[in-house]
């Protein structure tokens, strides 16, 4: 017999079903309470605590973006900083004239016509020679910017503050209000990311990365599939620069480097590429190690510091590196691969198959 | 019986006084690993051991300097949490480094109202909006490359000059200035090159020496411009070659050996090896902390405690004046400061309108493995007309 709040067996008998996002009532209500809880986490963390949580955040939503692209489609993008980068600098741009609420969608409209731009090569190349037209864009990005006086060169452009309501965002309370922006933005796009996969245009980015040959047979349009998932890769991209820009407070092109390029990657990597929760398991895991690392690598200083070989410092960009190796060797379906396991072990919890 | 008594009250006494020591944290937020590290890991222990000596001197009575060097591997967000949680814990001041870090920052210290003081030279640093706060230690870049313009100007009148600089804001500082600069001098600026980060640069040299060029002046960090003066000694061509402060030092003689022989340096601090008590002082706090003979040698070791030392004597004549020690204790103590300091050739002056410490520079030259001065202590008679048109 069907229990509505556990699965008991495989009760699905239509497509729709089988489609459904949630299948029992308790993953409803896990769902609604670890959004309650989400909403009221602010008041048990310091201002300190809300800085690093909403960079987390921001880069999730940035790492969703690429999960759409690289996750989703297979496509290799090296140049998910240069999306970001184009949210930022739009940002920065129309941000002394449009409100914030609307500067967001328009950051993240121009960054998805600059990801349909750079999708335009996947029309006809792929894999590694794909990637390097991703990382010539991250290059051209970077040059292009470093020669506009209009954007500074490069230099700060600084975000203005923002009043929402009467509401003055400043120092004291700069992390909590954009914790919540970000918070319903990413809320939002995750429920469309999460649906994705339930639009024919969803289902078409899979079957091009499987086998592009095949899906065309079967009447898809793998190229403009492999637009699709850049500019929309790059929407998300261009929301996440957006707040990164009132996050930080300025737009300077070192925010938008290649380097932070590969941390993305990593970050999907590490996450679980082309998963929900790998996009936020990937940040906060990676955010997370760096910042106890560097309190590791204090710490170590202090017991161990020999002359001319410093120790402490290394470990902190060892720990990083090795965490991705490891991942690589030991778990590439990423923490998203343990997250399944676990809610699979507790789903009939005591019981057992 | 009485000796006893004595030492009881010689340690209540002196338990009182560590008890009554107020603690006061000085952060610094820079590279120690990751990109320009290579400077950063030095002028993070200048800093350290600064305030170590500070401390160990009690250089401020009824001070103990709590000094935190981070490592933020040149990664904004990193900085901006660094200089959030100071401004949390009441830091009175904050030491910086890298010009991103620093221009993405300038909004957030104008609003908090802390002083900040970079390794960054960057002009734009100064410059409005939200400079109120920001302090250089030294003329900024824009002012050294304008500064070795003049010797250059001086000594070869009428010179074909190419800039060699790195590809971002840092690099780029300078140009403009150095362009009108270069008009009043009578030389010329034939070409400005952005230094890629390539291992080979003969193509760009070949074409240095297609149009002329004598001299090339970099606004660079010392490990891209080793590999330009390297190639150009390989590629046996006669130009000369000359540098704002990052782009030269110690640091560079060791990365390019003898092909650095002739390069012209600017910069504020005094030479290790120089006989003087700059020097002196350098040796004594590396070799009392146990400091290898690379980072006695480097340039950064001396910025990095210059940078330290702005900050403690801040404090100082702060605490001298009878003020609580603040952020606005010590800001208005920095708009007032005159310091004869020991590790730059001119005393560390700042005023509301004047944001930089050390007004002076010398011009160095590679000789025979060290960089000997061949100026006297000079200000640029340049840079104030063409950058603030006065």
């Amino acid at each position: 017999m069907r229990n509505p709040w556990t699965r008991t067996g495989n009760y699905k008998t239509s497509y729709a079903q089988d489609t459904t996002i949630f299948a029992t009532y308790s993953e409803q209500a896990s769902l609604v309470v670890f959004l309650i809880g989400m909403l009221v986490l602010p008041r048990f963390l310091s201002r300190g605590d809300m800085q690093i949580l909403d960079l987390i955040l921001i880069y999730a939503l940035a790492v969703l973006g690429l999960n759409i692209i690289t996750g989703y489609a297979g496509l290799i993008n090296i140049g998910h900083a240069a999306f970001l980068g184009v949210g930022a600098y739009t940002a920065a741009l129309v941000a002394p004239y449009l409100p914030f609420w609307a500067v967001l969608p328009v950051a993240g409209l121009v960054a998805a016509v600059a990801g349909a731009v750079v999708g335009i090569p996947a029309l006809r190349i792929k894999h590694l020679y794909l990637a390097i037209a991703t990382l010539a864009f991250q290059l051209i990005f970077e040059w292009a910017v470093g020669h506009s006086p209009a954007l500074e060169q490069g230099g700060a452009m600084a975000m203005p503050r923002v009043v929402f309501l009467g509401y003055k965002v400043g120092f004291k309370n700069h992390h909590y209000f954009w914790y919540y922006v970000t918070f319903v933005v990413l809320v939002i796009m995750a429920f469309g990311f999460r649906n994705l996969l339930r639009t024919r245009f969803g289902r078409s980015l899979v079957a091009v990365r499987d086998n592009d040959r095949a899906a065309d047979a079967m009447g898809m349009d793998p190229g403009r599939t492999k637009v699709f998932a850049f500019a929309l890769g790059a929407f998300y991209a261009g929301v996440a620069g957006a707040l990164y820009a009132y996050w930080s407070r300025a737009v300077v092109i070192e925010d938008y480097s290649l380097m932070i390029s590969i941390k993305f990657l990593a970050m999907a990597i590490v996450g679980g590429l082309g998963t929900l929760v790998g996009s936020f398991f990937g940040p906060a895991f990676l955010e997370l190690l760096d910042i106890n690392m560097e309190t590791f690598s204090y710490w170590i200083k202090t017991i161990y510091n020999p002359p001319g070989v410093d120790v402490g410092s290394a470990i902190r960009p060892l720990a990083f590196g090795l965490a991705i190796v490891l991942f690589l060797i030991f778990e590439p379906r990423g923490l998203a691969n343990w997250w399944r396991l676990l809610r699979s072990y507790f789903r009939n919890w005591p019981f057992k198959y | 019986m009485k000796n006893k008594w004595t030492l009881w009250a010689l340690a209540a006494v002196l338990a009182m006084g560590f008890a009554a020591a107020e603690k006061v944290h000085i952060m610094w937020s820079g590279a120690i690993t990751g990109p320009t590290s290579d400077a950063g890991k030095y002028y993070a222990q200048g800093i350290e051991d600064y305030c170590s000596w500070a401390n160990d001197t009690g250089y401020v009575a009824g001070v103990e300097f709590v000094c935190e060097t981070r490592d933020d591997q040149y990664n904004n967000a990193n900085t901006l949490r660094n200089f959030e949680e100071a401004v949390d814990r009441g830091d009175p001041v904050f030491l910086g480094y890298s010009t991103g870090g620093t221009l993405q920052l300038k909004p957030l210290v104008q609003e908090v109202g802390v002083p900040f003081i970079p390794a960054s030279y960057h002009i734009g640093n100064i410059d409005p909006p939200d400079n109120d706060y920001i302090f250089l230690p030294i003329a900024s870049y824009s002012e050294q490359v304008i500064a070795v313009l003049e010797y250059i100007a001086k000594v070869s009148p009428g010179a074909k000059v190419a800039m060699a600089i790195h590809p971002s804001p840092f690099g780029r500082a300078p140009v403009e200035d150095a362009k009108k600069a270069a008009k009043d001098l009578g030389i010329e600026i034939v070409e400005v090159q952005e230094m890629a980060k390539g291992l080979d640069y003969t193509a760009t040299l070949k074409r240095f020496e297609n149009k002329g060029v004598e001299y090339i002046v970099y606004q660079n960090v010392a490990g891209p411009v080793a590999n330009m003066i390297k190639d150009a000694k390989r590629l046996g061509l006669k130009i000369k070659h000359a540098g704002a402060h990052y782009a030269g030092g110690p640091d560079l003689l060791r990365l390019a050996g003898d092909a650095a022989e002739g390069f012209l340096w600017v910069t504020a601090y005094y030479m290790p090896h120089e006989d003087n008590a700059a020097a002196k002082f350098v040796k004594e706090l590396g070799a009392k902390y146990g400091r290898p003979a690379d980072t006695i040698e480097s340039v950064h070791y001396p910025s990095g405690m210059l940078a330290a030392g702005i900050a403690i004597e801040a404090i100082k004549e702060a605490k001298d004046a009878g003020k609580k020690i603040s952020a606005e204790s010590v800001y208005q103590a920095l708009l007032q400061m005159n310091w004869p300091n020991k590790l730059a050739v001119g005393p560390v002056t700042y005023s509301k309108d004047d944001h930089v410490g050390v007004d002076q520079l010398r011009v160095l030259e590679a000789k025979n493995g060290t960089f000997v001065p061949v100026t006297e202590p000079f200000s640029s008679a340049l840079f104030r007309k063409v950058h603030y048109g006065k």
